[in-house]
């Protein structure tokens, strides 16, 4: 019986779900047996005001607005990083000069530069998009650093002997040598965005007094510190993760589609 | 690395005297260009000039203030990834080892690990409150799925021939595990825990902003309230010293316990 291709592929289905399934409903019955007005999340309860934040149009027009930051901040970031970590790659003395600057700067967790960016730019989508492209420079510039180091220097040379300009050279043999390299710092760093957004947008919140930031960080605070809707703050939790997963699945598709070869 | 250098080939101390004059001259721009900045925004509010930033820095290291936020923090940060270290290794070790276990485990944790631990904040500081715990449980959070990853990879990637000939040795699965096993993985599992300390140290400073009385994220946000913005400055360099310190210590560590691994592996 277990021979059959069609129950092998179930039982492993089955086996997949079973923990899943098993804490859904361990969390439920639990919850079930809690006395009535009791703040705490039920999986039922998180589906139910699901639908209601889909129907209000709210939860939606939060994750767009914080969506919207997350590409404008991370555009930012790759434009800046890709062109810095391409000319450190293409030349020593920039790099000597740039790299103990930035590389004093990435520790510094984006977070810590909240404060400042507060006092400068104020409690509104400026705040958020300098947290978001300070997040994600980091990974473009160093991947893109380490792809142009890693292009194969015989390949530079030849074109060079050739007499092929400096500009031709760098788009047509560095840049796609480095691609790999760029689409997966680009990649994290797009995944580094979306985390510091969140960020950004809860602690906004919760250090002005819930000024009107908006987004889906902020969406959370409001429901943790004036609704207390602990369904609610579940939902924006999974709507985190799934665009976290539908971001990180994006980017890997558009890996595929530029480097074929290498995915 | 790789590219052409134009310098003559010195001595490996001539060539790192040179590393550090060339730093010194860039941190000399960039200071210069912070004082320009200062003095051209006219708001000491917003941007100190470098030299109060450095009269606060000492200041606040004089009266032992950077010292107990960042014992805090650190002290913090070590319980939680000691913490993710005792449940991911072994929890990676089994999953890495046995497909079925693999099966049953992975999805649960595919399911958690989109969400960041940022996003856990509001809910923990429903459960757990301002205080201590909060932090923690945020750090293992993030902390944990890096080394999880990482240590089902290094099971993974252990030569099928080294395993086939201990079994051919008749080796038990004890010494297997030790002798075998473990040293294979040893290299990635230790990416996997710089990884998370990179990433929780991130997130300790989130967590400590929002959810903490004490710590350094917290000190950052206490003065900028009180706009004491040299202090702000302060404590943000504190961070960042402590957080490289920190990695040092990691990855000479790495270097002691893995001397036979070659490279650090992956970089994010």
């Amino acid at each position: 019986m277990t021979n059959r291709p069609f129950d092998h592929r179930a039982s492993v289905w089955v086996r997949k779900l079973v923990l899943p399934v098993m804490l859904i409903a361990v969390w439920q019955i639990w919850a079930s047996t809690l006395p009535a007005g009791s703040p705490a999340p039920a999986p039922l309860k998180v589906l139910q005001t699901l639908g209601d934040l889909l129907s209000t149009g709210s939860l939606l027009s939060a994750t767009v607005q914080s969506l919207g930051r997350v590409v404008m901040g991370f555009t930012m970031a790759s434009v800046l990083g890709i062109a810095l970590g391409l000319m450190m790659g293409a030349s020593q003395a920039v790099r000597e000069n740039l790299d103990p600057i930035i590389e004093s700067f990435r520790p510094i967790a984006p977070m810590a530069i909240l404060p400042i960016a507060i006092l400068w730019l104020g409690t509104g989508t400026p705040t958020a998009l300098a947290i978001v492209a300070y997040a994600s420079f980091f990974p473009v510039i160093i991947n893109t650093v380490h792809g142009v180091s890693r292009v194969d220097r015989k390949l530079v040379l030849a074109a060079r002997t050739m007499g092929i300009s400096r500009w031709t050279i760098l788009t047509r043999v560095v840049l796609p040598g480095a691609l790999p390299s760029i689409l997966l710092g680009t990649r994290l760093a797009m995944g580094v965005a979306w985390t510091a957004i969140i960020a950004a947008e809860l602690a906004v919140g919760a250090k002005s007094g819930g000024g009107g930031s908006g987004g889906i960080g902020q969406m959370m605070f409001v429901f943790y510190a004036y609704n207390i809707d602990l369904n609610a703050i579940v939902v924006c939790m999974a709507v985190v993760g799934v665009v976290a997963l539908l971001i990180d699945q994006l980017f890997r598709l558009v890996e595929k589609r530029l480097i074929p070869w290498k995915a | 690395m790789g590219s052409a250098m134009t310098t003559s080939p010195g001595s490996a101390v001539q060539r790192s005297y040179r590393t550090l004059w060339v730093s010194l001259r860039s941190f000399a721009v960039f200071f210069a260009l912070w004082w320009l900045l200062h003095w051209w925004n006219g708001n000491p509010l917003q941007l100190p000039s470098p030299l109060k930033v450095f009269e606060a820095l000492w200041g606040l290291l004089r009266e032992g203030e950077i010292a107990e936020h960042a014992s805090v923090s650190t002290l913090r940060m070590l319980l939680a990834l000691s913490l993710s270290i005792l449940v991911a290794v072994p929890l990676g070790f089994l999953m890495g080892l046995s497909p079925r276990a693999e099966e049953y485990i992975d999805p649960l944790v595919e399911m958690l690990r989109p969400i960041s631990g940022i996003a856990w904040l509001p809910l923990a500081l429903f459960i757990f409150g301002v205080g201590d715990t909060l932090p923690v449980f945020i750090m293992f959070y993030v902390g944990f799925f890096p080394i999880l990853l990482n240590t089902v990879a290094g099971v993974r990637q252990t030569d099928a021939r080294l395993l086939a000939a201990a079994r051919t040795m008749g080796i038990g699965r004890w010494p297997l595990l030790v002798h075998v096993l473990v040293p294979s993985a040893l290299p990635t599992v230790m990416v996997g825990i710089r990884l998370a300390f990179a990433a929780s140290w991130a997130a300790i400073v989130a967590a400590e902003l929002i959810g903490s009385p004490t710590g350094l994220g917290f000190a950052i946000e206490w003065y900028r309230q009180m706009l004491m913005t040299p202090k702000v400055f302060a404590f943000i360099l504190a961070i960042g010293v402590v957080g490289y310190v920190c990695d040092l210590g990691l990855r000479s560590l790495q270097r002691r316990l893995t001397p036979w691994a070659d490279g650090t592996g992956a970089s994010s």
